[in-house]
């Protein structure tokens, strides 16, 4: 591991006209870890990965990708050239497309500068399926025949395919049953023992405590702490989301700062 | 652990496809459907009057389907990416006026023609302005550039038509090639490129992608204002290039060409080549049997000798059709598990 992580995010912020939806986010996710985001609905997961996305624009605090700030007015296209995927809540699919054209949209494969690589980019989408243990019948199928879960896991894949260094996904396992959303954790460990930087947001504790390293609490709009998952505990947790246990902005040791100074000593 | 992606089985519906067959599964195809309809309408046109299908009729027939397909490529790649240009038959003549104006004052043949495109390409780039800065919605954006373009026809003419044209301009469209009508083979060239465009590039996915899903393209890093610009201003330019062919196969520069009933002939040639209006969906060959059903209309109602009142309703009645069946393959495809 590096001591820089992969994407901080320090004191961000951001109103949608008066109503405050973030008041001060931070918080450090290195390469080889799974940092999940956890927090009550309206707490600002979703919206804190839309603004690293440039989906959403912050108002103010700062990006840094690998130490090197991102504008905070930026471009989707922006955040992917330095290096970021991501699977979104609602998974950002095209149903009238089908899988393979899903899984390369926005980097689609090219031959004679703007001639579409078809056979490429269906083998290129087969084989990050089948590296996903994924059963594909034909990856021309649109997406609009497929399952929930199935969309699911093409909106992963396509995250693994782009094969970028940082990877945020939004509640992954929001749409999956037990066995599903046990393949999804997989491919989370898989991609963190391939060296990613894997940020998680998810509602679901137990996958979180499964899979993930660390876990930042979000409440309210603010980021009130960040704990190792083998030094924390449920209850913990859910009392920093729910409010009832001290945050670290009421000036408790931050796991941040520890995790900082282990990477120090490394 | 293993994910199965093949689409989950659905047993009700399984059955239901079974019986319906081939038959049924190729009429959910648009250019099948299409070419039923043309085929039924040419065999009863020729059973009243088998003029109709005599080689000069049958290449007039093409000949008048040129216009609203060279017109519709622009238009379906435009609503096909989510947008809609309801100025196309303004842009068609002011287009066209650029040029005629400029040949009769004695500008050479290629710069003339050159100036009517860009003048096409201009009125659709405003088109994308007002949409995209101005946030006014394409139905409403280009409804007021269509009547703004309409006064500036006008103008410049003051209602009278462009003549004379040169004989050099004219013969681009009015000459032949081993007996291939020129303005054929314009739209044939025409066709062949929109539909590399739209099925062999990445332009092609990503507006399909934008037009399928705006949210997820911006999602997922296109720049969707870059392929707005582009749209809007193909569709301006093909328009201006179907009057300069109107302009070059009539000798003159109208002022009454294009308008309104150009611009509705246009959507509804695209509309029933199974382009759909809610964007992502639709292909350049459809559009293509779309034009020609629309000219197939026109000339038979008139070989058949039936009252010409009865376009508008056959033409609508299709509409009408061809949007249900769209809406039949949309269930189809984003059906629910």
């Amino acid at each position: 591991m590096t001591t820089t992580p992969a994407l901080e995010l320090r004191g961000i912020k951001k109103s949608f006209g008066s109503v405050s939806a973030l008041s001060h986010v931070d918080f450090k996710a290195y390469a080889g870890e799974v940092h999940a985001i956890v927090g009550d609905n309206g707490a600002g997961k979703s919206t804190t990965i839309k603004i690293v996305t440039g989906i959403h624009r912050g108002d103010e605090g700062e990006i840094l990708v690998n130490g090197e700030p991102l504008r905070l007015r930026h471009a989707a296209a922006d955040s992917q050239d330095r290096g970021i995927a991501v699977v979104y809540q609602d998974l950002a699919l095209v149903e009238c497309l089908d899988i393979s054209s899903n899984m390369a949209l926005g980097n689609l494969p090219r031959r004679f500068k703007f001639v579409l690589d078809r056979a490429r980019m269906d083998r290129d989408a087969a084989k990050v399926l089948k590296d996903l243990k994924v059963r594909v019948g034909d990856v021309k199928t649109p997406v609009g025949l497929l399952s929930g879960g199935q969309r699911q896991v093409v909106a992963i894949a396509r995250a693994v395919r782009m094969n970028k260094p940082i990877i945020l996904l939004d509640e992954p396992t929001a749409a999956l049953g037990v066995q599903e959303s046990a393949h999804v954790g997989e491919i989370l460990d898989e991609l963190k023992a391939a060296g990613k930087a894997v940020i998680c947001v998810s509602h679901d504790l137990e996958f979180v405590f499964r899979h993930a390293d660390r876990i930042t609490v979000l409440r309210l709009g603010r980021s009130v702490g960040t704990r190792e998952v083998a030094g924390t505990s449920r209850d913990e947790v859910i009392s920093m989301i729910t409010g009832l246990a001290s945050s670290d902005l009421d000036g408790a040791t931050t796991s941040n700062a520890v995790y900082d100074e282990e990477q120090e000593l490394l | 652990m293993t994910t199965d992606m093949k689409p989950a089985a659905n047993p009700a519906r399984q059955l239901k496809v079974d019986l319906r067959g081939a038959a049924s599964a190729l009429l959910l195809r648009q250019e099948a459907t299409l070419v039923l309809v043309i085929v039924v309408i040419g065999a009863l046109a020729t059973a009243r009057n088998p003029a109709f299908l005599t080689d000069s009729n049958l290449v007039e027939i093409l000949r008048s389907s040129v216009i609203y397909f060279v017109m519709a490529c622009g238009a379906a790649l435009l609503i096909i990416g989510g947008g809609l240009d309801f100025a196309a038959g303004a842009n068609f003549t002011i287009g066209a006026l650029a040029c005629c104006i400029l040949l009769t004052v004695g500008a050479w043949v290629p710069l003339a023609i050159l100036a009517g495109l860009i003048v096409g390409l201009a009125a659709g780039m405003i088109n994308f302005l007002v949409i995209t800065f101005w946030h006014v919605p394409p139905i409403i954006a280009t409804l007021g550039t269509f009547f703004v373009i309409l006064g500036i026809n006008a103008r410049l003419t003051d209602g009278s038509d462009v003549l004379p044209l040169p004989s050099g301009f004219t013969q681009l469209v009015q000459g032949n090639l081993l007996g291939v009508p020129n303005d054929i083979l314009y739209a044939v060239l025409t066709g062949i490129g929109f539909w590399f465009l739209l099925e062999r590039t990445r332009f092609g996915v990503n507006i399909r992608a934008l037009g399928g899903n705006r949210q997820a393209a911006v999602g997922n890093g296109l720049r969707v204002v870059r392929l707005d610009l582009a749209l809007y201003a193909i569709s301006g330019v093909t328009a201006a290039f179907a009057g300069l062919i109107y302009s070059a196969r009539i000798g003159a520069g109208q002022v009454e060409a294009g308008g309104s009933s150009t611009t509705l002939a246009v959507v509804t040639a695209v509309l029933i080549g199974g382009v759909s209006l809610l964007g992502g969906m639709g292909s350049i060959t459809g559009v293509a049997f779309g034009a020609l059903l629309l000219s197939v209309i026109d000339n038979a109602l008139v070989v058949a000798a039936i009252p010409p009142q009865y376009n508008n309703i056959v033409v609508g009645a299709i509409l009408i059709a061809a949007v249900a069946v769209d809406h039949l393959r949309r269930q189809r495809i984003y059906r629910r598990r």
